[in-house]
């Protein structure tokens, strides 16, 4: 079911155009979000988040439309946002900042709010950590508690730019099974420069470039745009082709098929570099 | 353990009659015998909530002074937590202010020659720091968290409104002390107080066009420069700028950014276009 709608969404900032007539539909589930540095995601999502209003089209979100500035507050409402860089408060402790934006989310009760802060605590693994105080915190706990200030009142939807940034394999295996849990009921968009990540927790992939969305579809059929261009050969390939040495030895190409190399099975790395265009030939990685 | 908490001592502790050194000594003693313990009847739900509060209530951080003093004037907790946070509301924005207005006074009281013109550099001065506060109230770079913010249902002009009230009136509240404590004539305390409104208002009147900090730094730059190149001249351009007929200007031009204030508030919200 298609819970948010994007329509010719544009946005300059001075001469540089960040986002140009974008259309995109996502739905409940765990999107995922790719695109090169200064595609556009970032504007996007603040677009979504309603932190930052396009220069033109339309943005539709369980049917409400933040260009109405009540239906704006409504869909704040319903809505949770792990921007790129959170800004958490050092001062305060975890619990405390967490209580102050349950207080920027109408959680005026302090009962319900503790009993808030205290449940999303429990969700991110940081239950033992509610009087420590950010600046304390490591960097992946810090990340951690910006992805609980996102779930404070249960939204329907989540905006997350970059939330695995700063998190270590453990942390990030949590942090999946996190995401995916809230993926079945609710509508999940995030952010990533990881590619595993996107294989592991989306559903569904959009591709960003130049401001545009390029590709949308699942993750499968992301990988298959590499389909038969991705080999293994024993010896170094010659030019025309992305390639680099493995750690067993050998090499991986994506291109054109070097003298000895063998067809793989493409990921979704191959896909997503086959969709962003041809690398400079030879080129290694 | 030779004694144990018989069904009739147990009834009249759970019905709350005994005394208190009665109960003090069941108390002590279910703590150490787990079969008496168990025997005691509780309400799991009860329990939990007891427990949930106790842990609250050490989890849960001291408010700061500045929250302490919003609950006491009568502020809803939540609402003095909000303010509360606001950026320009830390001591360090305080000290600063407090230091420049003190280091003022003392020039005018210590000047001989130049006292007049250090009183008038006051009244340049003393109109801006509210401005200044403003200007760090809210929204980047002074609120690190303003992306977060943003997003909230709180963001927007209630939002902007209440911690610029928050942080303009001390400010007023410190200029008018050190207004008070300058030599000169009597006006000169009130002298800046319609600058500073006027100023504080068009403030945030231009940011509803322009990002907060360019409309604080462009209406602050403006008044300084046109306020010292005045409070160098004659002695009657000087009464020009903070007489009467000036001051009755100065409120005039407040009503009218407080009226575009009002209408265009709505776009004090981060998600509005401009």
């Amino acid at each position: 079911m298609t819970t948010v709608r994007m329509r010719d969404l544009r946005k300059r900032f001075g001469a540089t155009t960040a986002l140009d007539g974008l259309d995109l539909d996502i739905g409940v589930g765990v999107t995922g979000l790719l695109g090169p540095n200064g595609a556009g995601k970032t504007t996007l999502l603040r677009c979504l988040a309603t932190a930052l209003a396009p220069d033109h089209g339309r943005i539709e979100a369980y049917g409400l439309d933040p260009a109405d500035s009540r239906q704006r507050t409504a869909l704040r409402r319903r809505l949770g946002y792990l921007p790129q860089s959170p800004g958490l408060y050092p001062n305060f402790s975890a619990a405390a900042l967490l209580d102050y934006v349950a207080v920027l989310k109408e959680i005026v009760d302090p009962a319900v709010r503790r009993a808030e802060v205290r449940r999303v605590l429990e969700e991110v693994g940081l239950s033992d950590r509610a009087n420590v105080k950010v600046r304390k915190l490591s960097g992946g706990m810090r990340q951690r508690l910006g992805v609980a200030q996102a779930l404070l009142g249960g939204p329907d939807l989540i905006v997350l730019d970059e939330p695995t940034v700063g998190l270590d394999p453990e942390q990030r295996m949590l942090f999946r099974a996190l995401i995916s849990r809230l993926g079945e009921t609710r509508t999940v968009l995030l952010s990533t420069h990881q590619t595993e990540d996107v294989g592991a927790l989306c559903e569904r992939v959009v591709v960003i470039r130049g401001g545009r969305a390029v590709f949308a579809g699942a993750p499968r059929a992301l990988a298959q745009l590499a389909d038969g261009q991705v080999w293994r050969s024993a010896g170094r390939p010659g030019g025309g082709a992305v390639y680099w040495r493995t750690a067993e030895g050998d090499y991986r190409t994506l291109g054109e098929q070097p003298p000895d190399g063998v067809a793989v099975p493409p990921s979704i790395e191959d896909g997503y570099l086959k969709l962003l265009g041809p690398a400079p030939a030879g080129t290694t990685r | 353990m030779a004694w144990h908490v018989d069904a009739e001592l147990l009834q009249a502790y759970e019905d709350g009659s005994l005394t208190p050194s009665r109960v003090m000594a069941v108390d002590a003693h279910v703590q150490a015998c787990a079969a008496c313990r168990a025997s005691v009847p509780a309400e799991a739900a009860w329990l939990d909530r007891t427990w949930l509060a106790v842990a609250d209530t050490l989890v849960a951080d001291r408010p700061s002074p500045v929250e302490w003093l919003l609950r006491r004037s009568g502020l809803p907790e939540h609402r003095a937590r909000l303010i509360a946070a606001t950026p320009a509301l830390r001591l360090s924005y305080f000290a600063a202010t407090a230091a420049v207005l003190a280091f003022a006074v003392a020039a005018a009281h210590t000047g001989q020659t130049g006292a007049r013109v250090t009183l008038l550099l006051f009244l340049v001065l003393a109109p801006v720091l509210p401005v200044l506060a403003v200007a760090t109230a809210f929204g980047p770079p002074a609120d690190s968290m303003h992306e977060i913010t943003s997003a909230t249902p709180m963001a927007g002009p209630t939002l902007v409104l209440w911690r610029a009230t928050a942080v303009v009136g001390p400010s007023m509240a410190m200029g008018v002390v050190a207004a008070a404590a300058s030599p000169g004539p009597g006006w000169w305390a009130a002298a800046w107080l319609l600058p500073a409104f006027l100023l504080c208002a068009g403030t945030l009147a231009l940011a509803t066009v322009l990002p907060l900090p360019t409309a604080a730094a462009l209406l602050g730059g403006v008044w300084v420069l046109v306020a010292l190149a005045v409070s160098t001249s004659a002695p009657l351009v000087q009464g020009a700028l903070f007489g009467p007929a000036a001051q009755f200007g100065y409120l005039l031009a407040a009503v009218v950014a407080v009226v575009v204030l009002t209408l265009r508030r709505r776009h004090l919200d981060p998600g509005e276009s401009r």
